[in-house]
């Protein structure tokens, strides 16, 4: 009977109520059993974490692809910071006189 | 090109990266050169990025030596886990000596990652082959050596810790961010048991005092000798970030007046602060005896390794059936 | 928050006192020989699961050892029970008095301990004594964990052919005559029962853990633990192996008697 053989197994841990699941590290184990557990010892032992997930390193897919992430042409329309406005809304002010408003709420 | 030192990366790089350096076409002059630039210029190494032959051996063997030094550094406190005068501090010992392996799996895991198998790690550690830090080559001989310890020693080497957490290889330094934060409850434990046996009896302050006398010269060896700046590889490539000499400065102004404020002797008349410069004086560390202790001549060395040996040997059954080993993975 | 005199009639005092102390003794026992495997266990990943669960132990004898503490009142605190006897005023179970052995030995043992004290702990869920009872309810969750890593070994070792299933067989061998003197019974019980500190006495106990093991030792095709052999001496005969711990478990303390540690 041949051993199973033991792989690397990437832990992601939440750390408290509505965090992402960030991940936290790996562990070497022959299968998902044994997996959980060390995941819980060495991410959850001290109660830092509410829930792992635990995930065979083979079976996640990367990407690291500049042209697909990080594409050359602008793209600045879909960020906030593609949208400068500093100069029309002064002109705009001093076109009616108003001064900048403040926020008013009750 | 093939160099004997040079190690298969586990995982497969990706087609394309972020990164010109992991580029194939690029001739392998280019990217060093690339690779260079990015590292000196704070840029961060993932695994499954392109490195030179150079920069990987230098991560791997600064990696596997902070591996190999918390696997041994369990060695002089796990035999006081069963002597613990009071539950809390067996917890608390307990509970510190399971951390110190913790790590050594954090850090071996960061080394295989580079290529190199954890069981060839762990043979070339009990061969002799590969190194560990020169405190964990020294006998402990009585309860307040686990206080000066668990304060002192594990204080020198978070000192070293903190600097690495913006190590330019990433895997690295978040696992140092880790242990750094784990670490922190060490020194903590440490403390309070030098403190409570310092305000407790005669004999228990003696201890103490007896045991800081001992451990002095180790501590001041174990950030190593100075050297300079520009030949250091390691600060080159940014794997680490301080000199010797400025950790041990670091060591020496956070801890010395913690250690006088409780009354407590320092075996160096020379130790002092010094107005003018603002750095520490002190008497020069015996650098013979940090070089024989750490190709593995030290009074514990041998059997420290051999009771390494004696357990891997006897638990071999279970990793060759149950746990085991997976086949080496073709580059 | 004194417990013991509103709860505690004089007659089951003494008898629940004995309780305290066996499963105290028995985790404390346990727990520091499990801890001999911290750095040397056969994976680093299991070295630090093995940890925990012999620091959960050294956790739950601790308040095992407080509780007693409060039900004997006799000044004296949890570790001055749990230190300052001779050897031969321990109560732990002849099952945890063998060496350490090998991996299977601290499978076996772990799985055969864990397994009678599971039994064991839900007997206790409904005491009408209210401390142990919510005590109880916390060594409970903290115990199902163990359980489970436990059982998860012992079926791998049974279910891999050669070395691993031919040493736990051996390991039961040595340790399968001592595994029932967890449960083996208590002076004064009887008391308990009726007063509702336990909900049966430790034959039922035993009855019961015998049947929860026997079908995965069926399955696993393993010899199930016989009866035990002198069970009157099942918490009382210690080994000289245990008189060695002793002395060194004791030995900090015992230099500097009434020193804060």
């Amino acid at each position: 009977m041949t051993a199973p053989a033991l792989e690397p197994w990437e832990v992601f841990r939440q750390e408290k109520d509505g965090d992402p699941m960030r991940h936290g590290g790996s562990v070497m184990a022959p299968d998902a059993e044994l997996a959980v557990h060390y995941a819980r010892e060495l991410f959850g032992r001290r109660q830092e974490s509410i829930r792992l997930w635990v995930v065979r390193r083979a079976d996640i897919h990367d990407l690291a692809d500049p042209d697909l992430l990080q594409p050359p042409l602008d793209r600045s329309f879909k960020k906030p910071g593609g949208y400068v406005m500093r100069e029309k809304l002064a002109a705009a002010r001093e076109q009616s006189g108003q001064e900048k408003p403040q926020a008013k709420s009750r | 090109m093939t160099d004997p030192l040079a190690l298969d990366p586990v995982l497969p790089p990706g087609e394309r990266s972020r990164l010109p350096f992991n580029e194939d076409h690029r001739s392998h002059d280019e990217r060093y050169e690339l690779f260079e630039t990015h590292v000196t210029s704070g840029g961060k190494v993932e695994a499954t990025d392109w490195m030179p032959d150079e920069y990987r051996t230098a991560v791997l063997r600064f990696v596997e030596m902070h591996a190999n030094s918390e696997l041994m550094g369990v060695l002089p406190e796990r035999e006081w886990i069963m002597r613990a005068p009071t539950l809390r501090r067996k917890l608390a010992l307990t509970a510190k000596v399971q951390d110190e392996v913790g790590h050594a799996q954090l850090l071996y895991r960061v080394a295989e990652d580079l290529g190199k198998p954890r069981a060839a790690m762990i043979e070339d550690l009990l061969d002799g082959k590969t190194k560990f830090h020169n405190v964990f080559h020294y006998p402990t001989r009585t309860w307040a050596d686990v206080g000066i310890i668990a304060w002192l020693v594990d204080a020198a080497a978070i000192v070293a810790q903190q600097a690495l957490r913006n190590s330019s290889y990433a895997p690295y330094a978040r696992t140092m961010r880790k242990i750094c934060w784990e670490e922190s409850v060490h020194i903590m434990h440490g403390r309070d048991v030098v403190v409570t046996m310092v305000t407790g009896t005669a004999e228990q302050r003696a201890m103490i005092q007896e045991a800081l006398d001992r451990w002095w010269g180790p501590l001041m060896q174990m950030h190593g000798p100075r050297s300079p700046r520009e030949k250091d590889r390691d600060l080159h490539w940014r794997i680490k970030a301080k000199t010797s000499e400025e950790l041990r400065q670091e060591f020496l102004g956070i801890y010395v007046p913690r250690i006088w404020e409780l009354g407590l002797t320092l075996p160096d008349p020379e130790l002092g602060l010094d107005p003018v410069t603002g750095d520490w004086r002190y008497a020069e560390p015996d650098w013979n005896e940090l070089r024989t202790v750490v190709t593995n001549n030290g009074p514990m060395s041998q059997s420290r390794l051999a009771f390494r040996r004696e357990n891997w040997n006897a638990t071999a059954w279970v990793r060759d059936t149950i746990l085991a080993a997976a086949p080496a993975v073709a580059a | 928050m004194t417990t013991s005199s509103p709860d505690l009639l004089p007659a089951t005092r003494n008898a629940v006192s004995l309780l305290l102390l066996a499963m105290a003794d028995d985790e404390f026992v346990i727990g520091f020989s499990d801890s001999e495997w911290t750095g040397i266990a056969p994976m680093l990943e299991e070295d630090v699961a093995m940890s925990s669960l012999a620091q959960d132990e050294l956790g739950h004898a601790q308040a095992l050892y407080r509780l007693l503490a409060e039900v004997v009142d006799d000044g004296r605190d949890a570790d001055a029970i749990a230190y300052d006897r001779p050897p031969e005023g321990y109560y732990h179970a002849r099952l945890l008095d063998h060496p350490r052995g090998d991996w299977a030995d601290a499978i076996a043992r772990r799985f055969l301990y864990d397994t009678a004290d599971s039994v064991r702990l839900e007997a206790l869920a409904e005491s009408s004594f209210v401390p142990l009872r919510e005590l109880v309810a916390k060594l409970r969750r903290e115990e199902r964990y163990h359980v489970m890593h436990v059982s998860l070994w012992f079926e791998r070792l049974a279910s891999t052919h050669g070395e691993p299933r031919r040493r736990l067989i051996e390991a039961l061998e040595r340790l399968g005559p001592d595994a029932a003197t967890v449960l083996a019974p208590l002076p004064n019980e009887l008391a308990m029962v009726m007063a509702g500190i336990v909900s049966v006495a430790s034959p039922e106990l035993e009855a019961r853990w015998r049947a929860e093991i026997e079908p995965a030792f069926d399955r696993l095709d393993l010899p199930m633990p016989p009866a035990v052999a002198e069970p009157d001496s099942a918490r009382t005969a210690h080994s000289e192996a245990f008189r060695r711990l002793w002395g060194e478990f004791t030995s900090v303390r015992r230099a500097e008697p009434g020193a804060t540690w």
